[in-house]
């Protein structure tokens, strides 16, 4: 048999995770501020960093997919996560430089929050558009 | 880069499954380098050449 393709079920499962990501970064703000306000700071430890546990599937399915690929895949893997890097690093060096000019105001906790989630979302978008290229 | 994977591949009568399969590549990779789109590594152009039996340098022409 053919090297088993299973980069849509990798991938699948990176979006899935993100999304996990996320739902899990939402309900943690609502237990942070409206249920655990009063808590021990080590249980609010423990609640926000919950979100982890998503972020390391990803990491895992991420892992699995560049190990599973011949070398064609692998330089479109290279080529996506360069362009994510550099597309999300420059954003934030831009909404950086922004905010330093007092043209928008943002958090920096927001930035980081959000981070995580862009490096995703622009990975997939990069391999997909890589991937058209060597069709 | 040119090449004959494609011309050597219809002479064994194997579909881009079949040569993916026995290179240990996917069959996307081996529809990228018979459209050169994708010039392979220099170890699997040679697991190539071996498997078709022709010399490396019947198999790609870099001038073209």
């Amino acid at each position: 048999m053919a090297r088993p393709t299973r980069t849509p079920h990798r991938l699948r499962g990176c979006l899935i995770a993100s999304l996990a990501y996320l739902a899990t970064t939402g309900l943690c703000v609502w237990l942070l501020r409206d249920v655990l306000s009063g808590a021990p700071s080590g249980l609010r430890a423990v609640v926000s960093l919950l979100p982890i546990i998503p972020i390391g599937f990803t990491i895992r399915e991420v892992l699995h997919l560049v190990r599973d690929s011949d070398e064609l895949q692998r330089r479109i893997d290279l080529e996506s996560l360069a362009t994510a890097a550099l597309a999300v690093g420059l954003a934030c060096l831009s909404l950086g430089l922004l905010v330093g000019a007092d043209v928008v105001e943002i958090s920096g906790k927001t930035v980081l929050n959000w981070v995580f989630p862009a490096l995703s979302v622009t990975y997939l978008a990069a391999r997909v558009r890589a991937q058209r290229r060597y069709r | 880069m040119n090449n004959r994977v494609r011309e050597l591949r219809a002479a064994n009568g194997w579909s881009q499954a079949e040569l993916a399969e026995r290179l240990d590549v996917s069959r996307q990779t081996v529809n990228a380098i018979e459209t050169g789109k994708y010039d392979p590594s220099l170890p699997l152009a040679f697991a190539i050449a071996r498997l078709f039996g022709e010399p490396i340098e019947t198999l790609f022409n870099p001038d073209a």
